[in-house]
């Protein structure tokens, strides 16, 4: 019977046909027979998939690796943290610092003050010995004219239902003459060391109301908005920082275009634009303006001090003749947009973003979208091409087929988790790394709550947890335990800061102090209420879910009742985090290099939607933070951030808890290729560098074909 | 695979309503039930998961009453010391304090990452993935009989222009038209998540196929003579519906929530997998699952024995529905 | 006969508009925010925030939200909120990928139910009618990822070959051939899983159809004129028993979209399940939205197309067709 015979021989044909073609795919120990390009072919696996390629508008850690290879900046970060030329050779800081003129002041001595009377007082005081130091800072002395500036000033007011409304005012200043320094060094107490020169009162009283013409006649109180916000944007004393930037000469685009100058000053103003809606706004805000001095010199001047302002300058240099205005408006023809698309067209919607162009080490092939995305080396790089010829991103959204990849050898790196790790440590097909990364994670206190606003109540909290434990069994140990603020890899970090004992009895006995009695049930009770309330974090982190339950079953042991619940990452912020209506949280901060705690610390930034959510105010904390990022002196930097650890460390608004080592497994026949002059290769093992990193020499990474003995 | 919810839409049963034939005209008594669980006495897999599941219920109300009420077993207990122990590991009295030791000093099922008892939490998990799966149906079957019931009923009513009929069908094929699990995903993944909101969300995505048989079975008995002989002696609608149509139509009903159950615990396993299902403090078997999973090789009963706990009940429910399909479907049953 | 067409056309794009409103509804009065409005981002300063929600018209009130999402979609310039890309141009690309795994599956599916119900019909109460009955319900009864990762298990440590993704990384250079079969390879082991409950749920729907006609008077009629026993299961019985499966076709086309979140997660299947997941917890409206609507039509699409091919192949249906959907 025909039917009955092909019923049964289709299924099975087609079986076969399928499972055939088994004998055709590599196994992890041929992976490069008869295929040697894999051995220049780098494969990464990744849970997630970029976002945006565009160094100015991502905001996510995928898309910025990616960014970061085929992207270069004016200056990166070397072995030791420290700021090193790219596509800049060398910089120089300095500072220009403006002190108003105050016709109305008078010297210490009773005469009037002009600009050039002025001037003269100061130079005949730099020649002095007791300014010597002073002096030695100081390249320029000299008076500019007076000036009329128009200023256009939007004032908050609320009207009488209290909704915000924006009023718009415009006013003429006078600006009277200004003395303007040139100095060699940035220094933050400069016009204090004026002071014996100008007197005490100069600085701090300077009538605005004289220089100031409202166009139309406006209320007493938006007056005295508007001179505020006048004396915010034409200060007394003025800092402005100058950075300047030479500017490497053989650097081209990947599409042969030359760098330049104007590279980085559209970069920049490509920031600034509110069109782009650049998620790099708040770093280059500090700038005054950026200035070509010539193709390969650029100017910075910065409105006021901020020491880690030029850090922003490690973000990739844009191609300015492939997204300026004509290449933009050429797309939108090409694409035929409607005008509704073309009057919201911006860098945002540029194909660009998936298809970008830059100068970095590798440049950009091509991405599918969740599946991958292929980069190749750039062979003309200025500082020799990469040893891997081609890098994919592979996007594998779950952890274990992650592993189950790299084990099949479709993959030469994941990022491996702990428990994962401890399995291929002792495996000699294998090299695996831990090492320090910029994050900790912590236990926020919300300290406006009466029931956390006490520093003993939150250290006897944070002496019931055994940190040590959890980072031996949760963590493997891949974990280190930290004190304060800053990440323990870097330099502001203080390891004297001596780690919370555990010691629940003690913890018990500090809240005793604190009117806290066991009651019958065992919970602590103080005015008929037991200590109970609810610890919050996100969804989606098996580490953070493992210390919810690690610090619930912690407290019950010394009687505080604890609550726990997790929460998508989108509804723990919106109701949650930027509302402060919260107890306690578990989350983890990802830190920059620089010593910048401000959004994170500073009293100032309590409010809702702000950082510093948890409500920690410490008036002397917030002067160090205000002085820490107004310092250009590492030493001076350093001296400061130990203070400000030690004081939060003091006052525990967090249970610090530790800072993760990043695990990583590689093939062990990945290893760091040095080329000889005569053209012979050395291999050496592939090593972290002290801040923890491991892939700072991936572009001299390359896999063999046996395993090298070292 | 397909998702679990495909599983009873795309194959519309062979199955003719009681009643229905010509030889059965008469109303359904003692004798159909009777005879019905003859038939299903006959499926000898069918009992075997009857049985599974009588023990199952045992098992999840001793595991309530021995998790939260009484607490023999605590599932919440964590001994980091005691990781990853392999079921039947004994306790050891050094790493752990008297209070914290497992009962009789032995982990039935191993201990998970915290050092907690798995059984421990296998026991909490199994009341919790129960109440979830008949929260759920329940909440399903009351929307479709409700719907399918009034729209058996009172369908030829008319509300403005259109009949209360063709609004309800009509509302059922819009909630047809949804992929169901990526709409249960989209609003677990929305909504703040709690058991609760998990339970409402899978039962007003599951009512469909309840509403249009009970309507069939409805508009089939509204013709059968027992009914129109109670209406016509001026019996009110309450006690035609509920006296002599709900219990008629009770059979399939029964069947669908059988399947359905196995379904919703499928899906909260799947809701699990995707980080959206239940949190803690409830263990859910699915959840339990979903954390097992990465550390299968290193504690690979983690993995394993939820994982086969979920197949071998969602099994029996399975098996048990087909059961009670086939003996309550005459058809099938003459053979 | 056009009429009816005409009819149930016009009820379906009804339909089709309720659906997408209370999908639209349903997803804006949801709490949070688009991913590009994450407001964790330090970096991101209100106004910014304020700036973006406005470009997403994300403060207009809702019927305003939808009529631009439908102007939008209408002129295919709607775009995706986490990356501006064209939201159609996105679900293409995905459609393509999502496609060699809905064939390759189906085809498993359909071919393998039909021999393995018609020998269970057969042999009913037999041994293998019992087994495969175990087997299809064990199938049924597993949960999809618990099932992939025994799977994926036992090949990568058995076999040691890459299974996950399309196809295998580092392999660009190689012969056409390798390449080919290598995603023949990445292929086999989703759509296995992916076709395993659709083979047993569709092999016991074959078993009761074929029983059920196995039961009528002219198949007792054709063994009472001494046919051979296969002439009167391929020939009499299975043309039959087969009508109803043609209207099933139709039923197929929702699948696409629907049933593959887990699988595609698992193996790295860059389609339309992980697009439509990924743009789940990235609050990406316009594809949520526009990915439940195209799942709509098909799902109206593949009823109509069932009720049309039922309509061609059983004449007698056609008049019964308007009373029920």
């Amino acid at each position: 019977m025909n039917l009955k015979r092909w019923l049964l021989l289709t299924p099975l044909l087609l079986i076969l046909l399928l499972l055939q073609s088994y004998l055709w795919v590599p196994t992890y120990e041929k992976q490069a027979t008869g295929n040697p390009d894999r051995l220049v072919t780098y494969v990464e696996a990744s849970s997630g998939d970029a976002k945006i390629l565009n160094p100015i508008l991502n905001a996510d850690s995928v898309s910025s690796q990616i960014v970061s290879l085929v992207f270069e900046g004016l200056l990166d970060l070397d072995e030791n943290l420290q700021l090193r030329g790219r596509l800049a050779t060398d910089w120089t800081i300095s500072e220009t610092a403006y002190l108003l003129v105050s016709s109305s002041n008078r010297f210490p001595d009773g005469t009037d003050v002009t600009g050039a009377r002025l001037v003269k007082r100061i130079r005949a005081a730099l020649m002095q010995d007791a300014f010597i130091e002073l002096a030695s800072n100081v390249r320029t002395v000299d008076v500019l004219p007076p000036a009329s500036e128009t200023h256009t000033i939007v004032i908050q007011e609320q009207d009488a239902e209290g909704n915000p409304v924006q009023q718009t005012v415009e006013v003429t200043v006078d600006v009277p003459e200004r003395v303007v320094f040139g100095l060699r060094r940035v220094d933050q107490d400069f016009f204090q060391r004026l002071i014996p020169m100008i007197g005490d009162r100069y600085l701090v009283h300077f009538p605005y109301e004289q220089y100031v013409t409202f166009q139309e006649p406006v209320e007493p109180t938006v007056k005295t908005q508007v001179l505020t916000q006048v004396a915010d944007r034409v200060p007394v004393a003025e800092h402005n920082p100058v950075i300047e930037f030479r500017l490497r000469r053989d650097v081209r685009f990947h599409d042969g275009h030359a760098l330049t100058a104007r590279d980085v000053k559209f970069t920049y103003d490509a920031i600034m634009d509110p069109k782009n809606l650049s998620p790099r706004t708040a770093d280059f805000e500090p700038i005054k303006h950026v200035e070509i001095i010539d193709d390969h010199t650029v100017r910075v001047v910065y409105k006021r001090l901020f020491s880690p302002a030029i850090n922003a300058w490690t973000m990739g240099i844009l191609p300015e003749h492939l997204l300026n205005a004509e290449s933009l408006d050429a797309e939108m023809r090409e694409r035929n947009l409607s005008d509704a698309a073309r009057e919201a067209f911006g860098m945002r919607d540029s194909r660009f973003n998936r298809d970008p162009v830059g100068s970095g080490l590798f440049r950009f092939v091509e991405w599918q979208g969740d599946e991958f995305i292929h980069l190749q080396r750039n062979e003309a790089y200025w500082d020799g091409p990469a040893e891997y010829q081609d890098y994919y991103l592979r996007i594998v959204p779950d952890l274990l087929t992650q592993e189950m990849e790299f084990r099949a050898g479709a993959v030469d790196y994941y990022g491996a988790q702990p428990h994962q790790v401890v399995r291929y440590k002792d495996d000699d097909r294998y090299q695996s790394f831990s090492s320090l990364q910029f994050v900790y994670t912590y236990i926020g206190y919300n300290n406006r709550r009466p029931l956390f606003a006490d520093p003993v109540v939150r250290r006897a909290l944070g002496m019931a947890m055994n940190v040590e434990d959890f980072v031996k069994y949760i963590l493997y140990g891949e974990g280190k335990r930290i004190t304060g603020p800053y990440p323990p890899n870097t330099q502001w970090y203080d390891s004297s800061v001596a780690p919370l004992p555990y010691d629940p009895e003690a913890a018990r006995a500090l809240l005793e102090t604190r009117g806290w009695q066991l009651n019958a049930d065992g919970w602590l009770e103080k005015d008929g209420r037991i200590f109970e309330f609810t610890l919050i974090t996100n969804s989606g982190n098996p580490v953070r879910k493992n210390i919810l339950t690690i610090a619930q079953d912690a407290w019950k042991k010394i009687g505080v009742k604890c609550n726990t619940q997790y929460f998508e990452w989108a509804v723990f912020l919106k109701d949650f985090i930027n509302t402060g209506d919260f107890d306690a949280v578990v989350l983890g901060w990802s830190m920059g290099i620089d010593p910048d705690l401000y959004q994170l610390w500073h009293s100032s930034q309590a409010g809702p939607q702000q950082l510093n959510f948890v409500g920690y105010q410490n008036p002397r904390a917030d002067e160090l933070i205000v002085r820490i990022r107004q310092e250009y002196d590492l030493d001076v930097q350093r001296d400061l951030t130990y203070q400000l650890h030690r004081l939060i460390a003091e006052d525990q608004p967090y249970t610090f808890l530790y800072s993760p080592l990043a695990t990583r497994v590689l093939d062990d026949k990945i290893v760091l290729v040095h080329r000889q002059d005569d053209g012979t290769e050395s291999y050496e093992k592939i090593y972290p560098i002290p801040s923890g990193d491991i892939s700072f020499h991936f572009h001299q990474w390359r896999k063999l074909e046996l395993t090298p003995e070292f | 695979m397909t998702e679990p919810q495909e599983t009873h839409k795309a194959s519309p049963s062979p199955r003719a309503h009681p009643g229905a034939g010509g030889e059965e005209a008469f109303p359904p008594s003692e004798t159909l039930w009777r005879e019905s669980w003859r038939v299903f006495k006959r499926d000898r897999l069918a009992v075997l998961g009857a049985w599974v599941l009588a023990l199952l219920l045992v098992t999840a109300l001793l595991g309530k009453a021995l998790t939260e009420w009484v607490v023999v077993f605590d599932p919440a207990a964590v001994r980091l010391p005691e990781k990853f122990l392999p079921p039947l590991s004994l306790a050891s009295s050094v790493d752990v304090p008297p209070d914290d030791r497992p009962l009789g000093g032995i982990y039935l099922l191993g201990t998970d990452e915290l050092g907690r008892d798995v059984f421990a939490r296998m026991l909490q998990g199994s009341f919790v993935s129960l109440s979830i799966g008949f929260i759920a149906v329940g909440i399903a079957l009351v929307i479709g009989i409700v719907l399918g019931g009034l729209s058996g009923f009172y369908g030829n009513v008319k509300l403005g222009v259109i009949t209360v009929d063709t609004l309800i069908m009509r509302l059922t094929d819009v909630m047809l038209c949804f992929p169901t699990f990526f709409l249960i995903l989209t609003v677990v993944a929305l909504l703040p998540p709690s058991i609760y909101n998990i339970m409402v969300v899978i039962g007003l995505t599951g009512w469909m196929g309840t509403a249009r048989f009970v309507r069939a079975e409805f508009l089939a008995l509204r013709k059968l003579d027992f009914v129109t002989a109670a209406t016509s002696i001026g019996a009110p609608d309450r006690r035609v519906i509920f006296s002599h149509m709900v219990p008629n139509a009770m059979a399939p009903v029964l069947v669908s929530a059988t399947i359905g159950v196995a379904t919703a615990i499928l899906t909260e396993s799947g809701l699990s997998f995707l980080g959206f299902g239940v949190q803690p403090p409830y263990a859910t078997w699915g959840n339990i699952l979903a954390d097992g999973k990465g550390f299968i090789f290193d504690a690979p009963w983690l993995f394993f024995i939820p994982g086969f706990a979920i197949v071998i009940v969602v099994l029996a429910f399975n098996v048990v529905g087909e059961g009670l399909r086939e003996a309550i479907n005459p058809k099938l049953r003459r053979r | 006969m056009r009429a009816f067409i005409l009819r149930s056309v016009f009820q379906r794009l009804v339909l089709l508009l309720i659906v997408s409103i209370m999908a639209h509804s349903v997803i804006h009065l949801a709490p949070g925010e688009p991913s590009a409005v994450d407001p964790s981002n330090p970096r991101m300063k209100p106004e910014d925030i304020a700036k973006i929600r406005a470009a997403f018209h994300l403060d207009d009130p809702l019927y305003m939200q939808y009529a631009y999402w439908m102007r939008d979609l209408m002129s295919g310039e709607l775009k995706s909120f986490k990356d501006s890309q064209p939201v159609l141009g996105k679900i293409w690309r995905r459609f393509l990928n999502s496609l060699p795994l809905f064939l390759c599956a189906t085809l498993l599916v359909w071919t393998l139910a039909f021999p393995v119900g018609i020998q269970a019909a057969i042999r009913r109460g037999a041994v293998y009618d019992r087994t495969t009955t175990v087997v299809a319900y064990t199938l049924i009864s597993v949960p999809g990822f618990f099932l992939a990762y025994l799977v994926i298990l036992w090949v990568v440590n058995t076999f040691g070959v890459p299974v996950i993704g399309l196809k295998t990384f580092g392999m660009e250079h190689a012969d056409p051939l390798f390449r080919t079969m290598d995603r023949v390879w990445h292929l086999v082991i989703p759509s296995l899983i992916f076709a395993s409950g659709g083979v047993a749920v569709l092999s016991r729907y074959v078993r009761s159809q074929m029983l059920e006609v196995i039961g009528h008077d002219y198949v007792r009629t054709a063994r009472a004129k001494g046919a051979t026993e296969d002439t009167v299961i391929y020939r009499h019985v299975l043309r039959n028993a087969l009508l109803p499966f043609v209207t099933m076709f139709g039923l197929l086309l929702p699948g696409l979209i629907g049933g593959s979140v887990i699988v595609e997660q698992i193996f790295a299947w860059p389609g339309l399940g992980r697009l439509g997941y990924e743009a789940i917890l990235a609050r990406d409206f316009p594809v949520i939205l526009t990915l439940n609507f195209i799942a709509a039509v098909l799902t109206l699409a593949g009823t109509f197309l069932s009720d049309i091919l039922y309509a061609v192949v059983d004449p007698r249906i056609r008049t019964g067709l308007q009373g029920d959907a």
